[in-house]
């Protein structure tokens, strides 16, 4: 109430100024008038009166300004006051204005950048209505467990989707090798996603014989039929099946990922009894029902998950989905950036930190240098807290100049930003500047000022409070004031180190990456994935005959020295998982066969990838119509046969009536990514033949398959004579991927790559930065010492003394505060174990490397101003002051 | 007359809160009723009586209306708040007790002690 009613004068005073010193005027014009009406009343002349009545009063513009005061309004009058005097005296010192505005935009330009990303992909809740009811399901689920989830669970509305299943386009010109996503007919109503055209797939539409639909993206709509409305209710051919364009999704759905070019609905047929409880295992979504908890929702999935195993034809082992748990749409579609953003947001908090420390140096100096200027104003009667006040005004003017800067670097920035990160960050195409951000950036700035505003200012008010005007130069202040400066750069060393060890960390764990032998040669080879419709290989003898045709005519290329097809392209992001039966080796009960990876490959792949062989053979061209045989890989030969040779052992593919050979074994094969051979789902890793019988779990021979071509030429070249030899041969099949081997590993490194690279301009932005930190607070030494080392030097001090003198001072600081980050990087690498391959964070070398980094950085920022010391000629210096 | 008593820090806001709780006055008018009530043997600058007002208003001890004076003229009368009159109420306690305090100490004889 009380509160209420100074902001409410507050606010009159504020709204109404005019109205105010109007009033002000009047009701003071009538005091005097009044009294000199009383005063002629007693007799006095009216001049006379007139002359008593003002005198009496007092000053009249020093009662309004009390009046004003009194008001509360002087707030913002002092603020603007302020203001314009801080920018007079920023003005005037340009070099130390500019260094500190360039140091805060570094500062907080680095982070308005990353904290866009971390906005963008973290905290924007997802483009989808009312997206706090969406969860994400922790397990995958074949059809069969879908279905049964979808008609118990009653605290959620689920749906299944499965991203990156490959589709024909054909019919229409050339065909298209498209990326489509299979989903549940509720996906788009779970997500409360409309069509931009058309309608979404209503209920019952995942069901056999009622899925022949199909949506359309907005980007291929607008590529393949330019935005024609009339598609609608059109029959298209996919895989040589037709079905209907019942909608186009608007440009903003992006689900799962930017990827997905078509949606087309699950089939999900239970007289299929392989494809229904075994084939893709599918992530889940929901929405919960009005009124449930996602803790109730947890539970009933483990419910859920405790009984579906009844359900499968078969035992499933009892590991699958045991971990299973719900969790927030949003936070499980970023799970896996998550950490990373988080340590680059950590990153360039530590570089703001120092820009912070840099700049409250920098603030010290320039007080130093301010002390009469500030002394004058203590005794013209300004407050200590006025003091205070007035140059916290004046850092905060300093910090949001900095922060304009740095959010005109962060626009450039975040656009460098997200060409550097890998394509498919989630929601990497939703990352723009907004409020938030703005907002972000502003609060930094302001706390930034008050953060290297407050200490100095502390400090020089106090300064002069203690000297006033009575000492030239320096006094008491002075000694509290080296060691805060020293304290400052104690903290930016301590930080620097810390974001060196960072970054070497993850250079080492790079170049570990790099150097990995994937186990297969990745120089002139040229990829690419040859689709034709798999109903064209129902008929096996045509779909290999096709294959047999293509790989002679690519052979024929001019340069070409070999080609061979393979159905999972290493690195290419694909598995194919097949059951297998292990001579020898006797499953538990309770357990499943062996998941082995399934290669099929045509005879000289081995030779074309020159994956060398460890013991045995690799195939013959005899191999492909003889007796059936399998090649295995190191890894998997030493699991199943660990004391013996797994040459002559055999393998079987589950429902196979034959048993393999196994001829050869070949060394491991980064297969899966450069970390890992193979997911730790998978228990072995088989090659076949391409033949009638090297089939996969849905007992079909595969129809698409990755040709492998070395060949010295260039890719456009060759890119255009495969795609005619194809055409000619099955004018439906279509060419897509094409890519070098070495893009394809290159790739698989994009996203330590840009970490890395994030990190280690990070580091020499810190290092930098903490390097100018020693300087000044050296350089403000040898200025303030001259005098005293002028006199050492008049007393006969050597010019290895003096040396050491100003040394001395440097290399402790950098000594603490390379101590104190050594110290501190034991502790903080540990986040960053996640990033790290072939590196511990606690890596000797790495540390060692970096404390040798700083020592010699050290030194260098060391000498310009040790040099100045020892050029001090004594007699200038004792004429100095 | 008695020579006049230069008023004692803080206690002008005192005696217009007393003021004008006889009744709505404007600047002028407190400063005379002050005078009159003490019969001249306060000294009031008259320039820091509005400050001292503006004061009072922006705490919401009192409140200020234009009307019109004895001599058909435009000026600012000020009545007190609910609030003014707790708080006038409890600053005249306090000095109430401080002066009895004051004097008990000034009163003291060299026997009592």
């Amino acid at each position: 109430m009380r509160l209420w009613t100074r902001i409410h004068s507050w606010l009159r005073a504020m709204l109404g100024r005019t109205r105010m010193e109007n009033e002000m005027d009047a009701e003071l014009r009538f005091h005097i008038e009044a009294y000199t009406e009383d005063l002629m009343r007693g007799g006095m002349a009216r001049e006379e009166a007139m002359r008593r009545a003002r005198l009496e009063f007092g000053g009249i513009e020093r009662a309004k300004e009390e009046c004003r005061e009194a008001r509360g309004l002087s707030f913002f009058e002092t603020f603007s006051q302020d203001l314009r005097y801080g920018a007079r005296s920023l003005r005037k010192s340009r070099g130390f204005t500019a260094v500190a505005v360039i140091t805060l935009a570094l500062g907080i330009g680095a982070n308005t950048a990353i904290f866009s990303l971390v906005n963008a992909v973290l905290l924007v809740p997802l483009p989808y209505s009312k997206p706090e009811q969406l969860v994400s399901i922790t397990g995958t689920y074949p059809k069969g467990a879908f279905v049964a989830m979808r008609n118990e669970l009653r605290t959620m509305d689920v749906a299944a989707y499965f991203e990156g299943h490959e589709f024909n386009l054909t019919g229409r010109g050339e065909p298209v090798h498209l990326t489509a996503t299979l989903v549940s007919a509720e996906l788009f109503s779970v997500l409360g996603a409309r069509a931009e055209l058309g309608r979404t797939f209503d209920r019952g539409e995942d069901l056999p014989a009622r899925n022949g639909y199909v949506i359309l993206s907005h980007a291929f709509w607008q590529e393949r039929f330019a935005g024609d409305a009339t598609i609608i209710g059109h029959a298209v051919e996919l895989e040589g099946v037709s079905r209907e364009v019942v909608g186009v999704m608007p440009a903003d759905f992006r689900f799962p990922s930017t990827k997905t070019q078509v949606w087309v609905p699950l089939d999900n047929d239970p007289r299929n009894t392989v494809a229904y409880w075994a084939g893709d295992f599918m992530p889940v979504i929901g929405r919960l029902r009005s009124g449930a908890t996602l803790e109730q929702a947890r539970a009933e999935t483990r419910v859920f998950q405790s009984r579906v195993f009844q359900l499968f034809p078969w035992t499933m082992p009892a590991s699958w989905n045991a971990d299973v748990s719900v969790v927030r749409l949003q936070n499980g579609m970023v799970a896996e950036v998550r950490t990373r953003l988080l340590m680059l947001l950590g990153a360039v908090a530590m570089i703001l930190m120092i820009a912070c420390s840099n700049v409250a140096n920098l603030t010290l100096s320039r007080a130093a240098t301010r002390e009469k200027e500030i002394g004058i104003r203590f005794a013209l009667g300004a407050g200590r807290g006025r003091i205070i006040r007035q140059l916290l005004t004046e850092s905060v003017l300093l910090a949001l100049a900095g922060g304009l800067l740095g959010l005109l670097l962060a626009t450039r920035g975040l656009s460098l930003l997200k060409t550097l990160l890998p394509a498919d960050t989630p929601r990497l195409m939703e990352v723009h500047m907004d409020w938030r951000v703005l907002v972000f950036t502003a609060g930094i700035a302001i706390l930034t000022g008050f953060l290297f505003g407050l200490a100095p200012a502390l400090q020089s008010s106090r300064a002069a409070l203690a000297e006033t005007l009575k000492s030239g130069s320096r006094g008491a202040g002075m000694v509290v004031s080296q060691r805060l400066r020293g304290g400052l750069v104690v903290a930016e060393i301590a930080f620097a180190v810390l974001l060196v060890i960072a970054a070497g960390l993850l250079i080492r764990s790079f170049s570990a990456l790099s150097h990995v032998n994937p186990g297969f040669g990745r120089e002139h080879i040229l990829t690419a994935r040859i689709t034709p419709n798999q109903s064209f290989c129902s008929d096996e003898a045509r779909c290999i005959a096709f294959y047999r045709n293509l790989l002679d005519q690519v052979r024929g290329f001019p340069g070409t020295s070999g080609a061979a097809l393979i159905n999972t392209l290493p690195l290419g992001g694909r598995v194919s998982k097949r059951s297998v039966d292990v001579e020898g080796y006797v499953v538990a009960t309770g357990q499943t066969a062996p998941l082995f990876w399934l290669n099929i490959v045509t005879p000289d792949y081995f030779q074309v990838m020159q994956i060398p062989l460890r013991w045995g053979r690799g195939f013959l061209e005899s191999d492909v119509s003889g007796e059936p045989v399998a090649v295995i890989t190191a890894e998997t030969a030493r699991r199943f046969w660990p004391k013996e040779s797994a040459v002559g052992k055999h393998i079987r593919l589950l429902n196979d009536s034959n048993w393999r050979t196994i001829v050869g074994v070949i060394p491991d094969v980064r297969a899966y990514d450069l970390q890992r051979n193979v997911p730790n789902w998978i228990d072995g890793v088989a090659y076949v033949p391409y033949n009638p019988t090297a089939t996969l779990e849905d007992k079909r021979v595969p129809a698409e398959m990755t040709l492998a071509i070395r060949t010295p030429s260039d890719e456009s070249n060759l890119a255009r004579q495969l795609s005619k030899s194809v055409a000619a041969l099955n004018p439906e099949a279509a060419v897509s991927e094409v890519r070098s081997m070495d893009e394809v590993v290159s790739e698989a490194v994009s996203t330590p790559a840009s970490t890395t690279l994030l990190f280690v301009a990070f580091a020499g932005l810190a290092l930098v930065l903490g390097l100018i930190g020693i300087y000044g607070v050296l350089a403000f030494l040898v200025s303030k010492r001259t005098r005293e080392i002028g006199i050492r030097v008049a007393l006969g001090a050597q010019r290895q003394d003096v040396l050491w003198l100003v040394m001395k001072e440097g290399l402790l600081l950098a000594g603490v505060g390379l101590a104190l980050g050594l110290a501190a990087a034991i502790g903080v690498t540990q986040f960053l174990a996640s990033e790290l391959y072939g590196v511990r964070p606690v890596d000797p070398l790495t540390y060692l490397g970096v404390a040798g980094l700083m020592a010699i950085v050290t030194l260098l920022a060391c000498y310009i101003p040790t040099r100045r010391a020892m050029r001090v000629d004594p007699m200038v210096a004792l004429r100095y002051e | 007359m008695d020579k006049q008593l230069d008023l004692l820090q803080g206690t002008l806001d005192m005696l217009i809160l007393k003021a004008v709780s006889l009744g709505p006055l404007h600047g002028y008018g407190i400063l005379l009723r002050i005078q009159q009530i003490s019969k001249d043997r306060l000294e009031i600058q008259q320039g820091s009586l509005y400050p001292a007002l503006y004061r009072l208003e922006h705490q919401g001890w009192i409140t200020s209306e234009w009307g019109e004076s004895e001599n058909k003229r435009k000026a600012k009368y000020y009545r007190l708040t609910a609030a003014g009159k707790r708080r006038l109420q409890a600053e005249a306690e306090n000095w109430n007790r401080m002066a009895d305090v004051i004097a008990g100490i000034l009163g003291t004889k060299p026997e009592e002690v």
